[in-house]
């Protein structure tokens, strides 16, 4: 065992090192050429192997550090909470008779998961998140995440203990999104896997520090998770387009604990999507 | 390479991951945050010689890539594998680097890595100038930073790779 190891390193190593080079490119080319599906297994197979046990480990002492932190912070804010509490009862009242009134059936009422988040890229490029929910606790794909402060996501993977989320910073993640005070629909995406755009139609007169919220239009995110305020905006390259650049409500890198909303996509979707 | 050299090679690679996903973040100033696994790249490779880079390039670049979008799998394996490589090689042709030599190749491998990482996930030339602008320049400096920190600390303690 040891000389069949010891067999590859000096095979490596032979002239400078170009055949162990040679080797990992080729390797690293062959991900690059795998279809997806390919590429999902072996993300998946690392993750739940490797990656998760290593990451939940060191999560769990990072966790017990900051638990005496965490503790007198959750004093103070169950105070708080209290006197809140009296007036969302209130408010609740109020929003029931008002509901009635306008006939809006368009509540979140659905179950929500807590979890914890055990992961993330090491990267510089935040695009996915590992939280300790998966498919035993109820999780399911395209399931809908956010945080107490907005939108964080989507599952993409869900295995039997943990899953993955992909961020609304990442490329790949396009999402509708409403100005709540102009009501206009427009879209949200990430080009870069850093910054999040936007873009509306111009007549709507979306303006810096309005309010982008989840349309419900795309069948994946229900109406009205909050997402993040415009910063700025700016001509697109369409001239009856808008393009708006959007800082989201929650800081994605500091991220802790998020909630699964246990909202499976509309049927139709379900069946563009498993297409 | 022996056998205790690997293991610590492997020790510093989980320090340097632990770091990045920990204490990088804390460090961040304004959002921009020290590459730490870039400097452990180049650090084994100048140590242990091209082989060792490029493993452990391969290596770092495939648990950044686990956690990218699907399709840009193999990005950072790639970018990452050729600067292990590159690095390796020059140090053996140059044979001794001293610190801002180090310091020298650690920007050039930074950029050469975000260059070579930005063309193969295909993004279009107007990001990737604005990347390059907002991300790349100022935290190359800010990894150069914490690069020549390490590098001054681990003067002398060069082991020659078999």
């Amino acid at each position: 065992m040891f000389r069949a190891f010891r067999f590859i390193v000096d095979l490596f190593s032979q002239r400078h090192g170009v055949v162990a080079f040679a080797f990992f490119l080729a390797l690293g080319l062959l991900m690059r050429q795998a279809p997806n599906v390919f590429r999902e297994s072996i993300v998946s197979t690392v993750t739940s192997t490797i990656f998760y046990p290593v990451q939940l480990v060191a999560n769990s002492l990072n966790e017990f550090r900051s638990l005496a932190d965490e503790n007198a912070h959750l004093k103070e804010e169950n105070a708080k909470l209290r006197q809140e509490t009296y007036h969302a009862r209130e408010g609740l009242q109020e929003l029931a008779r008002l509901h009635t009134l306008v006939r809006f059936d368009d509540k979140w009422d659905y179950p929500i998961v807590t979890a914890r988040v055990v992961g993330h890229n090491p990267g510089r490029f935040l695009t996915t998140l590992v939280v300790n929910r998966g498919s035993v606790h109820g999780v399911k794909e395209n399931m809908p995440v956010f945080s107490m402060n907005g939108l964080v996501g989507k599952v993409t993977k869900a295995d039997m203990g943990h899953s993955r989320v992909q961020l609304i910073v990442d490329p790949n993640l396009k999402l509708s999104v409403m100005e709540r005070r102009t009501r206009v629909v427009g879209f949200l995406e990430s080009m870069d896997g850093h910054l999040l755009t936007a873009m509306v139609p111009a007549h709507a007169g979306v303006k810096a520090g309005d309010t982008l919220v989840t349309s419900g239009l795309g069948g994946i995110f229900p109406k009205g998770i909050p997402v993040g305020t415009v910063k700025d905006v700016r001509k697109a390259d369409i001239d009856v387009m808008r393009q708006m650049d959007v800082v989201p409500f929650q800081e994605l890198s500091t991220l802790e604990e998020v909630f699964v909303m246990e909202k499976e996509p509309d049927w139709i979707i379900q069946e563009l999507l498993d297409e | 390479m022996n056998n205790l050299n690997g293991l610590k090679i492997l020790i510093l690679f989980l320090l340097a991951f632990g770091l990045q996903v920990s204490v990088a973040s804390w460090l961040s100033i304004f959002g921009i945050s020290p590459d730490l696994v870039i400097i452990f790249v180049v650090t084994v490779s100048i140590k242990f010689g091209p082989a060792a880079g490029c493993f452990w390039g391969f290596m770092a670049g495939f648990t950044q890539d686990v956690y990218q979008p699907i399709e840009w799998l193999g990005a950072n394996t790639i970018a990452l594998t050729i600067l292990g490589f590159v690095v390796g090689q020059l140090e053996e042709k140059l044979l001794t680097l001293n610190t801002p030599a180090k310091v020298g190749v650690l920007a050039l491998g930074f950029f050469v890595t975000d260059m070579i990482y930005y063309g193969i996930t295909g993004l279009s030339r107007d990001i990737i100038t604005n990347l390059f602008l907002t991300k790349s320049v100022p935290e190359c400096a800010y990894t150069l930073f914490i690069g020549s920190i390490v590098f001054y600390l681990d003067r002398g303690k060069k082991k020659r790779h078999a």
